[in-house]
């Protein structure tokens, strides 16, 4: 019976071969370059030594940790990542929203495609140009120094200031990404059924109704899969823009895990045990974070991510 | 009524000055470098704010390819478009199209794919990994270490699963294999989403700067964005607020702002007349997502 089974297995198997074979290259790529980095952070378990590589490092338990927790400068960099990055979520989350839903009161649809065009566009720039654009237009001689001045203020130093970093952040990511997030809500606003509008018209509701009690309560759902997703991301978030924008001055203020992670992995002399020992620690808070959030939605009522 | 009316149209008014104003915080900044690029150190430094020069110079551009970075990052990012990009498409389509297909452990393999999307090992195994290899300080590196995007791959596939079956079936009865139909049959009707998703690794790889970071200390490897930073940080100091700095530094900011213009001209030019579709590829994620 368990023979036949297994021949019936292979059976199966050999006549779609073909088919078995266009799989293997993208199997292989994610077995070397997922997988095996997957299986790389029992460093965090092991003394990392060159000439041993990965494999063959002696296991040394939780040996890592001990030192990584012993680091004041560890804790602070967990704290300023939930700091920083939950202020993502009251700061920076609501923006989109708030843009689809004016945005798709215009009525005009040239004008629409032409500003959902420039809202998006930022998104596709790396965080190198848009840091270099930033520095340009918050610096001394730049867009909105000159705006203050115009108004008769005070130049600012928007960059160069430890108190200003952190808005300074939650303002240029908006920029950056507010006109992205923009178009999956009005997506899910196209995806309301047009009944329950026209009911409402008969009944006389005012556009400022609707919006409320229709397009709100619509996209609903989709508000809470990107919260869950956006609080899922909470201890990775915001590396590309911290390291490409912060310099010297403001290095302290935003130094989150993952800058911490660089910088003691790649400047300065590399202790890759400990790196990857924080790196899973960072990974495990993250996920536990995104299950949290999906517990929470699914007994606040949602349907959260996970089925 | 009438009033209720004119309340509508007072909103529409309000709503289009909002949405106008945010429109223009976005476009300015890109006028104010494009602005510092064209102009002259004096103009730059006596007048308040330079958003279309008085005086057009090219001498910032001149400098900027005289550097010669630009051209190191403009060598290095268009191979790793054209070898990336190739690569990202070989691997998403041929396992996208088979895990569209019903075979045995085809769950299996799905959720070998998903669990990817929630656990990665991070920078350090696979720069040691890279290391082991022997990649280093070579382009493969940062060619390999982004060879399927998971999210496309899964776009992709959903694509793939909505052709009818009965396509497939028949080219099979005629006796085409698996290979014949997948780029005679399947992949001729799936232009969109190919457009689409090599339009969202195209970006990817020219954005692509940290893994080559990481990777690559070559300097004649530099990709276009690490050649940007470079550039633009080179002299970081001057965004700092310092009278008597200012005057005495040479006119390095036009020459950085050149070196943005230089670096985001092809993505500017294009993205206007292809916005559709990277919109259509984040509604098909989000529908079937």
């Amino acid at each position: 019976m368990k023979r036949s089974g297994w021949r019936k297995l292979f059976i199966d198997i050999w006549k779609v071969k073909e088919i078995y074979i266009l799989l293997i290259p993208g199997v292989i790529w994610y077995i070397v370059f997922a997988y095996i980095p997957i299986y790389g952070l029992t460093l965090a378990f092991k003394s990392y030594n060159a000439a041993l590589g990965i494999f063959h490092s002696p296991w040394i338990g939780f040996e890592n940790y001990r030192y990584v927790f012993r680091d004041p400068e560890f804790w602070s960099a967990i704290w300023r990542t939930l700091y920083i990055n939950l202020g993502r979520v009251i700061f920076e989350f609501p923006f989109p929203i708030i843009l689809a839903l004016i945005l798709n009161e215009v009525r005009v649809n040239r004008y629409k495609k032409v500003l959902q065009t420039v809202y998006t566009f930022p998104h596709f720039l790396s965080w190198v140009i848009v840091a270099s654009i930033m520095i340009n237009t918050l610096s001394s001689r730049g867009l909105v120094n000159a705006l203050i001045s115009v108004f008769g203020g005070e130049a600012v130093n928007f960059l160069g200031s430890t108190k200003l970093f952190i808005p300074m952040l939650y303002v240029t990511n908006i920029w950056k990404s507010a006109g992205w997030t923009m178009i999956i809500y009005l997506a899910a606003i196209a995806g309301i059924d047009t009944e329950q509008y026209e009911s409402a018209i008969i009944d006389g509701a005012s556009r400022l109704q609707m919006m409320r009690y229709i397009t709100l309560p619509g996209i609903k759902s989709t508000i809470e899969i990107l919260l869950i997703l956006q609080i899922g991301n909470i201890m990775t978030q915001g590396f590309d823009q911290i390291f490409n924008l912060s310099n010297p001055a403001t290095s302290k203020v935003g130094e989150i895990l993952d800058m911490y992670i660089y910088r003691i992995t790649f400047l300065g002399p590399a202790d890759f045990s400990f790196s990857t020992a924080v790196s899973l620690f960072r990974s495990v808070i993250n996920f536990a974070f995104l299950i949290l959030a999906d517990r929470a939605a699914k007994m606040l009522g949602s349907e959260g991510l996970f089925a | 009524m009438s009033s209720i009316h004119r309340r509508i149209e007072l909103l529409d008014i309000i709503l289009l000055i909002f949405l106008t104003i945010w429109a223009g915080v976005i476009i300015l900044p890109f006028l104010n470098v494009v602005g510092v690029s064209f102009a002259t150190e004096k103009e730059y430094y006596n007048s308040m704010l330079v958003l279309i020069p008085k005086k057009v110079t090219l001498d910032n551009y001149k400098v900027l390819f005289q550097d010669g970075r630009i051209w190191i990052g403009y060598r290095t990012t268009l191979l790793l478009v054209l070898f990336g990009v190739s690569l990202n498409m070989f691997l998403t389509t041929t396992m996208a199209y088979a895990l569209s297909r019903p075979i045995p452990f085809r769950r299996f393999f799905v959720y070998f794919i998903v669990i990817t999307m929630m656990f990665n090992g991070g920078i350090i195994p696979l720069y040691l990994l890279m290391k082991q290899l022997n990649l280093i300080n070579t382009l493969w590196s940062v060619i390999l270490a982004y060879g399927v995007n998971s999210f496309y791959l899964i776009i992709m596939r959903n694509y793939f699963m909505s052709l009818p079956v009965s396509l497939i079936e028949s080219a099979k009865l005629d006796g085409a294999s698996e290979w014949r139909i997948l780029f005679s049959i399947v992949l001729p009707i799936s232009m969109p989403i190919i457009a689409t998703i090599t339009l969202f690794y195209t970006v990817d790889r020219w954005n692509e700067w940290f893994n080559a970071m990481i990777f690559i200390r070559e300097r004649t490897l530099l990709t276009l964005q690490l050649a940007l930073r470079s550039i633009v940080l080179e002299r970081q100091s001057s965004q700092y607020f310092s009278a008597s700095e200012i005057y005495t530094k040479q006119f390095s900011e036009g020459m950085k702002m050149a070196a943005v213009v230089v670096t985001m001209l092809p993505v500017m030019c294009v993205y206007p007349f292809l916005q559709k579709y990277f919109v259509k590829g984040i509604l098909i994620g989000a529908i079937k997502g």
